[in-house]
């Protein structure tokens, strides 16, 4: 399965004076759900497009099952672009047929796949309705089904989950995990609702400025990035029980002489705990796990 | 789970947007209702010609010269038997009555009661009047009882009018004007028409965003070529349902005699049309490219505009006098030849030089053209926002 990966590999590109990829290179495995995170601007969708070949690069390159990535290929490939789009006035299946057949798909199979298609979406009701009379989260969903109608074998999706309600969302989660888990479709999909990825994502690739800032999985990520930080919960202690421990720092106070501390790479967790049990009750003793959202400040503020 | 097998052979892939681009403008109310109104104009053109101008009932006729006259009772008798009016006027001298003629107040002159002369030609009608009232009035005044048989039938055998016409031309000159006249109207119409068409549609894409979907499948000129061929197609068949109705219509209502020749001219300004909407789509299609919103084309389309206008009012002019420098001209620039040729071809003025020569002209253009055409689209089409310049898209190709 490992050369179904799509690799990208250092893409650049600058318009005009602007440099929006410098050097971007990173791997999407076979059955995996990466997550493409960053601030406005950083280059995601620069990255999307070029992978689409939407987009020349300067330099760097797509690849495919080991493979420099052609237009037959691309074929192969699902496109959610950020800016939605289809036919406002041409009708539902239709439409789903007909770009199932510039993905290459016999009329018969496109035909087929489209009304499995609009069935999965939940919109097949309104497969024969023009797409601009569809309600915006029905018109999400044809989108949606516009990128999955032939079957793609990598699928690339620009914040696919911006507009959706929760419901929708939950959906959408559970559709972007089946092409994954069945198929072994890699799958790379931007977004800035980062408890989202953070649920939903195998990997996470952090972009910032035109350049790669972190990738990894979650705990990778948090192992590399983030502080070590630990939640305690305390009764009956005195004001700075913690000073004898070296390379303890506190971080929040919270009452009672609690509090969020940071440890030093060095300093000794269990060390701690010992010295806060002397000191009064210990009610709590947690690693307080950083979410996404405050590592991306982190990376993108550093 | 086995995906479908892509369909390899990519080169159909500007077919399959073509046919899209073909139906859902079929099925358009605009077409229908475009088609419906240009028949219209059509029937009441034929039906104009048919009944209506010159007048089939009424004739004026200038007269010279009194003593082998026929007498203008038996004219006015004659043209009261085939249910016409006779307007006669008199005139001192042939030349008189010849200058009336060709002023066209008058529809033809009879000098001497021997001699009918009409411009171009005589209306039929008027010349068995005339024939009619003179014979009668030569066997009434030689017929004798005194007379042998030989005698009779000498009488009988004069040919009392001899019918002249003055610039003698190709009888089917006016039938001819009539065809250019009306194909420049249909190919200005479908130029103008189907190249916004186009536009409108890349713009359409451009706008609702979905071009982006589009080029991550196919290749922007396969997008492109199918654009063009797909409107250019549905012109085409509007182009030749029209020229159909209209042969036929002129031929049920006799409004004129539709010589074969004519057909051919049809046919050639199909062909024409085919080509020079191949150079102007890819004009259009560069404009539309070039703006983000529906309301900016009209502004971007101006050059184009103004250069299919201009070849539209030469090819008009070219109808009544085809042999002019400017006529000529436009019938071999690549711009204008789709409009101008087909009008010289239907007049007979144009020589198989010019002929090739202008389509060797649009021919070499549009394979200039169209790659040119497709690279700026290219680089213009996944510019959303605003207005792009056309420098820059330049720029970009090089």
């Amino acid at each position: 399965m490992a050369e179904d990966a799509l690799e990208l590999i250092g893409l650049s590109r600058r318009f005009g004076d602007l440099v929006a990829l410098d050097g971007v290179s990173f791997d999407v495995p076979a059955g995996a759900i990466v997550g493409f995170v960053g601030p406005n601007g950083a280059g995601k969708t620069t990255t999307m497009r070029i992978a689409l070949g939407v987009l020349e690069p300067d330099a760097g390159e797509v690849r495919w099952r080991g493979r420099r990535v052609d237009a037959t290929m691309r074929r192969r490939f699902g496109y959610m672009p950020e800016e939605r789009g289809l036919y406002p006035k041409m009708r539902v299946l239709e439409q789903l047929v007909y770009l199932a057949r510039l993905h290459g798909l016999t009329a018969v199979d496109a035909r087929r796949r489209a009304a499995e298609t609009v069935e999965l979406m939940g919109v097949q009701v309104r497969a024969k309705d023009r797409l601009e009379k569809l309600s915006l989260g029905n018109q999400q969903r044809v989108q949606l089904a516009a990128a999955l109608v032939h079957e793609p074998d990598v699928l690339i999706l620009d914040e696919p989950f911006s507009g959706l309600d929760p419901v929708g969302v939950d959906a959408l989660s559970a559709i972007l995990r089946s092409p994954a888990d069945r198929r072994g479709v890699p799958v790379v999909f931007s977004s800035h609702q980062l408890d989202l990825v953070e649920r939903l994502c195998d990997a996470v690739v952090l972009i910032d400025h035109g350049s790669i800032v972190a990738e990894g999985s979650i705990k990778e990520l948090r192992d590399s990035r983030s502080r070590r930080l630990i939640r305690i919960e305390i009764t009956g202690a005195p004001e700075g029980w913690w000073d004898v421990v070296p390379g303890v720092e506190l971080v929040e106070q919270l009452p009672h002489e609690s509090g969020v501390f940071e440890l030093a790479a060095d300093a000794d967790d269990q060390r701690l705990l010992d010295i806060a049990r002397r000191a009064g009750q210990v009610l709590m003793f947690a690693p307080v796990h950083p979410t996404l959202a405050e590592l991306f400040r982190e990376v993108v503020r550093s | 789970m086995n995906a479908p097998e892509p369909d390899i052979s990519g080169k159909r892939m500007w077919l399959i947007v073509a046919r899209r681009d073909f139906w859902v403008r079929l099925r358009d109310k605009g077409f229908v209702i475009s088609t419906a109104l240009t028949m219209a104009v059509l029937t009441v053109f034929v039906l104009l010609k048919a009944y209506g101008g010159s007048g089939a009932e009424n004739f004026r006729l200038a007269i010279v010269g009194e003593g082998q006259a026929v007498p203008t009772s038996e004219l006015q008798a004659q043209a009261h038997a085939a249910g016409a009016t006779l307007t006669l006027q008199r005139f001192a001298d042939a030349e008189a009555a010849k200058a009336a003629v060709q002023a066209g107040t008058a529809d033809a002159a009879l000098i001497d009661g021997t001699d009918l002369i009409g411009s171009h030609s005589v209306a039929p009608p008027l010349v068995v009047i005339v024939e009619a009232a003179a014979s009668r009035h030569l066997i009434a005044g030689n017929l004798n009882p005194s007379l042998t048989p030989e005698q009779v039938g000498a009488v009988l055998d004069t040919v009392p009018v001899a019918v002249h016409t003055i610039a003698p031309t190709d009888p089917n000159l006016e039938t001819n004007r009539a065809v250019a006249f009306v194909a420049v109207l249909l190919l200005y119409g479908q130029l103008f028409g189907y190249g916004i068409a186009v536009a409108t549609g890349v713009i359409e894409e451009k706008a609702s965003r979905i071009v982006e979907i589009l080029l991550a499948a196919i290749k922007p000129r396969e997008l492109l070529a199918g654009k063009v061929v797909g409107v250019g197609a549905l012109g085409l068949l509007q182009l030749v349902w029209i020229s159909i109705y209209a042969v036929v219509l002129a031929s049920v209502t006799g409004a004129m005699h539709v010589p074969a020749h004519a057909l051919g001219t049809i046919a050639i300004s199909v062909g024409w049309f085919a080509l020079g909407f191949a150079f102007y789509a890819s004009l259009f299609a560069v404009a539309g490219a070039l703006v983000a919103r529906m309301e900016e084309l009209q502004n971007a389309i101006v050059p184009i505009n103004l250069l299919i206008l201009a070849s539209f009012f030469i090819s008009i002019g070219a109808v009544q006098s085809p042999d002019t420098t400017t006529a000529i001209t436009a019938s071999l620039l690549p711009f204008s030849s789709a409009l101008a040729m087909p009008v010289r071809i239907a007049v007979g003025s144009a020589t198989l030089g010019q002929i090739v020569a202008s389509l060797a002209i649009l021919i070499a253009s549009v394979a200039v053209l169209v790659p040119f055409a497709g690279r700026l689209y290219s680089n213009a089409v996944l510019r959303t926002g605003s207005r792009v310049k056309l420098r820059e898209v330049w720029r970009a190709t090089r």
